[in-house]
């Protein structure tokens, strides 16, 4: 993508009166970090980005403002949000107006078709990071690492991040402003977590779901990332009455992830940002689309997609099958 | 039982006599409570301003001001609005039944600092809690004090508490009572209007004087200011702050304000002192 | 006793020593390491970057049971915490993390839990050779082979172990298994000083602490808060990651009659953390609750306790979701000064 485009645009739009600030992505502070970045006005804009490391999903930042009660006698800032978004995170917005989260005309979508981003662990295992903010681009089918005037040819197969691998909405599903050309699709891999995991007996499967909820150290980052877990009043911090304990142990942790997983199905969009972000190494995107994938199947219901689908949990068909029900 | 070494560990004490101060959504109720044990009761000390961490096992437990002074004998009391989960458990509590108690927490007023002095406080609403071990304190000690002014008020007359007990003092000729209400009401013979007002009205000389705070954020604010206006140096003002805490022994780390610890270096500050805080008034 | 070497495949011999306490060690879990205890008959291997949760549970449990009791009753029982335990391993900066929290834990009134299991607990330290990208432990008082808050230290020298007993605890520990051990000579403290300076010369990240604990709450009002926070998720990773942070909460918890009070990690970035139960909340938005950690690590507890409360593990900056960098940060607030 062109980056000179790229912080025009920007800088148009955050200098919009309109428009109370755009969220993009910048250079991080070291090795392969990219940050999200709060730009103000038109000057802000050269430092935006868009590169394979802009993996974190902004949507979030849609639902995640903290607001104040506006002082007596002022009038409530009710700017628009300008918000930079890839294919997968289009879809989260997509799904945020389709729950009516948010309203159409509270954001400004800046659409960025995207070929595909890294997975910074399994670069980091091939090139160690380093204390230099490296850059990093799309080079053909594949990705240029440059360091210390060093440039790097890394294969897209050796570092391509598992969500891309499995994407299938590589260009944004709505936006108003789109930058450079749309990508194409490509061939898709196979679901190999969600394999592995369909391919465990039951008491396997539990066993392996016991390990991994005991690692939890219930720091909700999963949550607070999710673009999709923007409930005002969320059961887990709800202590009266205390539907989860604080206590960090197997079953409560098991019951925060399960309720995590069930409250997401039908409007998880497949961002993959639960599992980055998760410090205790959970494979969340597992679960996660394992139920997506449910929901694709039997009811035909993808989220995300549609600005004017009906929300999926809140939706009945008289023909909806229910052999699930025991 | 004796003494445990474990600060955590509460201890049983009875509730003796339960009543209502006032009524609705957020009713307060007052609670006098005994422990089970005579040694802890024996032992137990504390000061106006103190806190103790009161609670039913399997519910939680909050800090809680005692609202009563150890003069007035070896029992506790305790006024508690409703408003949580602990509060509730505790409202549902009558005469006989068990109160867990530890404590005393936090620092206190420093009552005997103040001998020789003239004692105003003014409170609002629930605030008048921590403020009542001060009155029955001094008023126990008097002739060690230059004399006793009170201004309390709240939103109607049957938010005030310890309303009974105040209609008896302004009887008394020891110390200066003064109520008020926000409203006007049918059969009230007290002031009406808010707190701050009726404090600049009566207009107390801040010489040789000290006085106390304690109500609501909004209330202190402008009870801080007419003080001000009054000729009051901010060494001779006194309010308490409350955060949410946990421990009650500058472990949790919930209730800090600034680099003060709530229940340990609070919840009486001096007005030197708490304007320096950044998060005091938040 | 002097310092001692113990040759490496003497080591599983050494953890055998051990055998009755409960032994806690780095495990691997897939491409992470965290502590865990150890098997019996096993001996952890050391050689692992830091872990990812620091091993403050040891001393500081996630979870832990204060008391146990009967819903509405009044009677109360206190745990039996009668464990004895090796910590094998830790990094000299969780180490001194232990010693830091240490004094808030005993400041004033001991907390019986810490105390307790730190008695009960011998910290057996491995210096630092290969500090991570985002380590900084020399800028706030640390290093890599730093020996506050152990008992012994431990520092690998290839063929063997060079260990140094830092308190009676770890003396009787060196005695206890000095048929291990030989002497160790002068090369082999030579060589431990060089290991250690190399470490030292491999960290390239620093803050600059001069004047920031006096000069922070000067700059409560400064945008820099805004901006360091803008991105912030409000998520515990910081917090819970991090060996010095030691908030915690209390909670009733009940199965049918039986119930206990219990207290968990904490953290001042979560909204619930100061909200009252009136609704009102005194650090309303992620601005303050930065703010908040940032103060207190670098000057409230400085003020109260004469030292920084951050160890330049690198943690928090490490595993940010958004990359708040507390090196970032640090050099923001030092630029405001």
């Amino acid at each position: 993508m062109d980056l000179e485009q790229l912080r025009k645009t920007a800088a148009e739009v955050a200098s919009r009166e309109d428009v109370k600030y755009l969220v993009g992505w910048k250079p991080g502070t070291y090795g392969y970090r990219v940050a999200p970045a709060f730009i103000e006005n038109a000057d802000g804009a050269a430092e935006l980005i868009f590169s394979p490391l802009c993996t974190a999903n902004l949507a979030t930042y849609l639902t995640l403002v903290e607001e104040l009660p506006v002082p007596r006698g002022q009038e409530p800032d009710d700017r628009k949000i300008a918000l930079m978004v890839k294919g997968c995170d289009s879809r989260a917005v997509t799904q945020l107006l389709v729950e009516k989260g948010i309203e159409r005309d509270e954001v400004v979508i800046i659409g960025c078709p995207c070929p595909g981003m890294i997975d910074d662990c399994l670069l980091a295992e091939k090139y160690p990071e380093t204390e230099e903010p490296a850059e990093v681009k799309w080079d053909g089918e594949d990705f240029l690492l440059i360091r210390g005037g060093e440039e790097t040819k890394v294969a897209r197969d050796e570092v391509l991040a598992e969500k891309c691998r499995l994407c299938r909405y590589p260009n944004p599903v709505v936006s108003d402003i789109t930058l450079g050309e749309e990508v194409e699709t490509w061939e898709l891999g196979e679901d190999q977590g969600v394999k592995e995991i369909e391919g465990k007996g039951v008491d396997e499967r539990a066993e392996y779901w016991a390990e991994q909820f005991d690692k939890c150290v219930r720091c909700y980052s999963c949550r607070n990332v999710c673009p999709l877990c923007y409930c005002q009043d969320c059961i887990l911090d709800r202590l009266n009455p205390t539907w989860v304990n604080r206590s960090v142990n197997f079953s409560e942790n098991t019951a925060f992830n399960i309720a995590r997983a069930f409250h997401l199905a039908g409007r998880c969009i497949e961002c993959g940002e639960c599992e980055r972000v998760c410090p205790a190494n959970i494979p969340l995107g597992k679960l996660n689309r394992k139920l997506a994938r449910e929901v694709r199947d039997k009811y035909g219901f993808e989220p995300g997609v549609d600005p004017d689908a009906e929300p999926f949990q809140a939706s009945f068909k008289p023909d909806d099958p229910e052999d699930f029900i025991l | 039982m004796k003494t445990n070494t474990n600060p955590y560990i509460p201890y049983p004490a009875t509730v003796e006599e339960a009543w209502y101060e006032t009524g609705g959504e957020r009713c307060i109720k007052t609670f006098k409570v005994v422990f089970d044990d005579e040694e802890v009761r024996e032992e137990w000390t504390h000061l106006p301003g103190q806190c103790a961490m009161i609670g039913v096992l399997g519910v939680g437990e909050s800090m809680i001001s005692i609202s009563c002074s150890p003069t007035e004998g070896k029992f506790l009391r305790f006024s508690i609005m409703l408003m949580g989960k602990v509060t509730r458990a505790l409202h549902q509590l009558e005469p006989g039944d068990k109160m867990m108690v530890r404590g005393p927490y936090g620092n206190n007023f420093p009552v005997d600092e103040w001998q020789g002095k003239k004692i105003l406080t003014i409170g609002g609403g629930i605030g008048q809690a921590p403020l009542r071990p001060i009155v029955e304190y001094v008023r126990a000690k008097q002739d060690k004090y230059d004399g006793l002014t009170m201004i309390y008020g709240a939103r109607t007359s049957n938010d005030l508490c310890f309303k009974s007990e105040f209609e008896e003092m302004s009887k008394c000729d020891d110390l200066a009572c003064h109520l008020t209400i926000d409203v006007e009401e049918e059969d009230w013979s007290h002031n009406v209007g808010f707190v701050p007002q009726m404090l600049l009205d009566l207009g107390p000389s801040p010489e040789n004087t000290i006085a106390i705070t304690c109500g609501p954020p909004i209330m202190i604010r402008f009870v801080l200011e007419n003080l001000k206006k009054l000729g009051f140096e901010d060494d001779q003002i006194y309010t308490t702050l409350e955060n949410r805490m946990k421990c009650g022994i500058g472990k949790c780390g919930r209730c800090n304000a600034g680099g003060m610890y709530v229940c340990k270096d609070g919840p009486v500050f001096n007005y030197a002192v708490l304007k320096e805080i950044p998060e005091a008034f938040a | 006793m002097s310092a001692m070497l113990l040759n490496k495949e003497k080591w599983p011999e050494f953890v055998g020593k051990l055998a009755g306490k409960k032994i806690v060690a780095p495990q691997a879990d897939g491409d992470a390491m965290h502590f865990a205890p150890v098997a019996e008959g096993e001996a952890p291997a050391l050689d692992y970057n830091n872990t990812r949760v620091p091993p403050k549970g040891a001393l500081f449990p996630q979870t832990e049971t204060m008391l146990k009791f009967q819903a509405g009753g009044e009677q109360v029982e206190e745990p039996v915490l009668d464990q004895e335990t090796v910590v094998l391993g830790l990094r000299p900066c969780d180490a001194r993390a232990m010693a830091i929290v240490e004094k808030l834990f005993k400041w004033d009134i001991d907390d019986p839990y810490y105390v307790r299991r730190r008695e009960l607990t011998t910290l057996v330290g491995l210096a630092c050779t290969e500090p991570g990208m985002n380590c900084f432990c020399p800028s706030v008082g640390g290093g890599p082979a730093s020996t506050e808050g152990l008992d012994l230290l431990m520092v690998d020298l290839g063929e063997n172990y060079l260990l140094e007993a830092v308190t009676e605890k770890g003396e009787t520990l060196l005695t206890e298994i000095k048929e291990l051990l030989e002497e160790a000579d002068d090369d082999a403290g030579k060589e431990k000083d060089k290991l250690v300076a190399e470490a030292e010369q491999k960290i390239k990240r620093k803050v600059d602490t001069e004047g920031v604990p006096e000069g922070l709450p000067g700059l409560w009002e400064d945008p820099l808060w805004q901006k360091v926070s803008a991105s912030c998720l409000g998520c515990g990773t910081c917090t819970y990651l991090c060996p010095t942070c030691h908030c915690f909460d209390i909670q009733d918890e009940t199965e049918g009659f039986a119930a206990r009070r219990c207290r968990m990690w904490d953290s001042c970035m979560f909204e619930e953390y100061t909200l009252h139960t009136s609704g009102h909340n005194p650090r309303p938005t992620r601005k303050e609750r930065t703010r908040n950690r940032i103060n207190h690590k670098y000057s409230y507890y400085v003020d109260k306790f004469d030292v920084i409360a951050c160890v330049g593990c690198g943690r928090c900056t490490n595993l940010c979701p958004v990359n708040i960098d507390i090196i970032e940060t640090l050099r923001q607030v030092n630029e405001a000064l």
